[in-house]
């Protein structure tokens, strides 16, 4: 437990000793402020059609910089320790693979949630300074940020898994954006196919919907169990990908 | 210290590590010498616990390192080849980190991480970046961080690769003055490291330990047949006759084309054949301006073991 918390706090450190997590963080939060802007803009016009949360998660420019944003955040996890060969110290510490590589995952995480704490922010404004209309529901609010925990640990392991691959940061970054997409237009499926297993499929897998429904603050156990099992086969395929380190 | 039964590391289409076996006592400094690829790193890696076998067994002070692998890591101080660190961060954060990975309880961690700084001379660069350090610091810092569990056994992949002579020497006093407390196995292709620093060498070619014991007696066993050099004035084909008739002398080379011949002779070490030679030449009124006899190198017998075919010198 020790060596997982010592490896979990290094990890995070290892963020904030690189560039590319402030820019990261800080693209981040620009497209968010944009967002965010544009959703004030929406309200100023009268009461919306639209769920405020909605606006704000289930946003195209939200998921483009998602999809952009994962792989750089988990690009550099294994690869840059096969690169450097400190993966043979990393790995000859006397810690399991399964502490190394959770507590990669549980680095990044915290690094993507700390990423999002400022977007409280937002909350904050909308309560306190629209003064002539009804603040919004918490149930959305919790279930927006809920679906954007959940949905992004998902992708993290991903990448995560992705990193486990290769030595190249860049290749790392590649096969992950590029598993994202897959995923994310196997679940727009629908707009395109009219077939019922594309209907069955995309509402499986659509993050965006999922998203959309938990912004709306609907919790259904599905996609809760489809992200979270997700989650736990990606970093148990990581762990099996360490495991047969017959690489030179 | 270490027990290795019958190891074998296969690759696909290649054999890296051939059905070694060797032991390692306590307290000893051995030496992993051979040529590039000859299995040095797979070996080490696999009694690091970083690689699995495919066969064979290896014990880290009792422990297996395929089953109890965590037992025997936390013996094992491994630095591997080209010393990674981690170049982001500073030496002290580093060594704290890797200090508490190890399981180096929190109250010791300070005591720990001062004494092998002192003891590797890192103390002045602690608040450096790594990145920023020059090889011969990077160097020392691996070794500190290998040192800072306490571990019994150390494990030095090529420690000092790429160094400059003055580096070099420094990392290599700091190993044998590591030997007090530790039992030491180092690797490399640089002999003269292993004559100065182990106290026993393993020679290892194609996966294959192929001589082991103390560098004096490697030399001694080489040293059937002494290499002679004379150089002596006189008409060459007369002192060449003379030199071959000499009891014990099996082949003589001349090269040479002005007054001055220079012989090279190989002789039996056991009969020496040095006061015959200059007594024949001094008789038959030649001139001797140098007459040496070479002791085998660790090098002669290097070469002599992974080149030719020949069975080499088995223990």
């Amino acid at each position: 437990m020790s060596a997982f918390l010592t490896l979990w706090r290094k990890e995070l450190t290892t963020y904030f000793l690189s560039p590319i997590a402030y820019i990261v963080m800080i693209f981040f939060l620009v497209v968010m402020g944009a967002i965010f802007s544009l959703l004030v803009s929406v309200l100023a016009e009268g009461p919306a059609g639209v769920t405020v949360m909605n606006l704000l998660f289930g946003s195209p420019f939200f998921w483009m910089t998602m999809l952009v944003l994962i792989p750089l955040l988990t690009m550099r996890l294994f690869s840059e320790e096969k690169r450097s060969g400190t993966i043979e110290t990393l790995m000859t510490a006397p810690v399991s693979d399964a502490a190394v590589v959770l507590a990669k995952f549980a680095g990044a995480l915290s690094f993507y949630i700390f990423m999002w704490a400022p977007t409280a922010l937002y909350i904050f404004i909308l309560y306190y300074f629209s003064a002539d209309m009804a603040p919004p529901d918490p149930g959305p609010m919790a279930g927006g940020y809920l679906g954007a925990i959940l949905i992004g640990m998902f992708y993290l392991s991903i990448g995560l898994f992705c990193s486990a691959l290769t030595s190249n940061q860049i290749i790392s970054a590649i096969i992950t954006f590029a598993v994202m997409i897959v995923l994310f237009l196997t679940g727009l499926l629908d707009y395109v196919a009219n077939a019922e297993w594309a209907q069955t499929l995309s509402a499986h897998l659509s993050s965006y919907s999922h998203m959309l429904e938990f912004s709306r603050g609907t919790l259904d156990s599905r996609p809760i169990l489809y992200y979270l099992s997700g989650t736990a086969a990606m970093l148990f395929a990581t762990v099996k990908m360490l495991e047969a380190r017959n690489w030179k | 210290m270490i027990e290795v039964a019958h190891l074998t590391k296969r690759y696909p289409g290649r054999v890296a590590v051939d059905d070694i076996s060797f032991r390692v006592n306590a307290g000893e400094i051995v030496g992993f010498l051979g040529p590039n690829g000859a299995g040095k790193s797979t070996t080490m890696r696999i009694l690091a616990g970083y690689l699995p076998a495919t066969g064979g067994i290896a014990r880290i002070a009792g422990f297996d390192v395929a089953t109890e692998s965590n037992e025997a890591r936390r013996r094992i101080g491994y630095l591997p080849e080209n010393c990674p660190l981690y170049g982001e961060m500073r030496v002290d954060e580093y060594l704290r980190f890797r200090a508490r990975l190890k399981g180096v309880p929190h109250s010791k961690l300070k005591a720990r991480i001062g004494e092998v700084k002192e003891r590797c001379g890192i103390n002045d660069v602690g608040n450096r970046i790594i990145a920023h350090l020059s090889k011969g610091y990077r160097q020392r810092v691996g070794l500190a961080e290998s040192l800072v569990h306490e571990p019994e056994l150390l494990i030095l992949d090529e420690p000092t690769i790429g160094l400059d002579p003055n580096q070099i020497r420094l990392v290599r006093s700091l190993i044998t003055s590591l030997a007090d407390k530790h039992t030491i196995l180092l690797s490399t292709h640089i002999l003269s490291e292993v004559e100065m620093t182990c106290r026993r060498v393993l020679i290892i070619d194609k996966g294959r330990i192929i001589a082991s014991d103390t560098p004096d007696r490697l030399r001694r066993r080489m040293e059937g047949e002494a290499t002679i050099t004379a150089e002596v004035r006189g008409p060459q084909a007369d002192v060449l006759n003379a030199l071959r008739a000499l009891p014990g002398v099996s082949e003589v080379l001349a090269e040479g084309a002005d007054a001055w011949t220079r012989f090279t002779l190989r002789a039996n070490r056991e009969q020496d054949v040095r006061a015959a030679l200059f007594e024949t030449i001094a008789t038959n009124g030649w001139v001797l301006r140098e007459l040496h006899q070479e002791a085998a190198t660790l090098e002669d017998i290097f070469v002599s073991l992974t080149q030719a075919d020949k069975p080499g010198v088995r223990s």
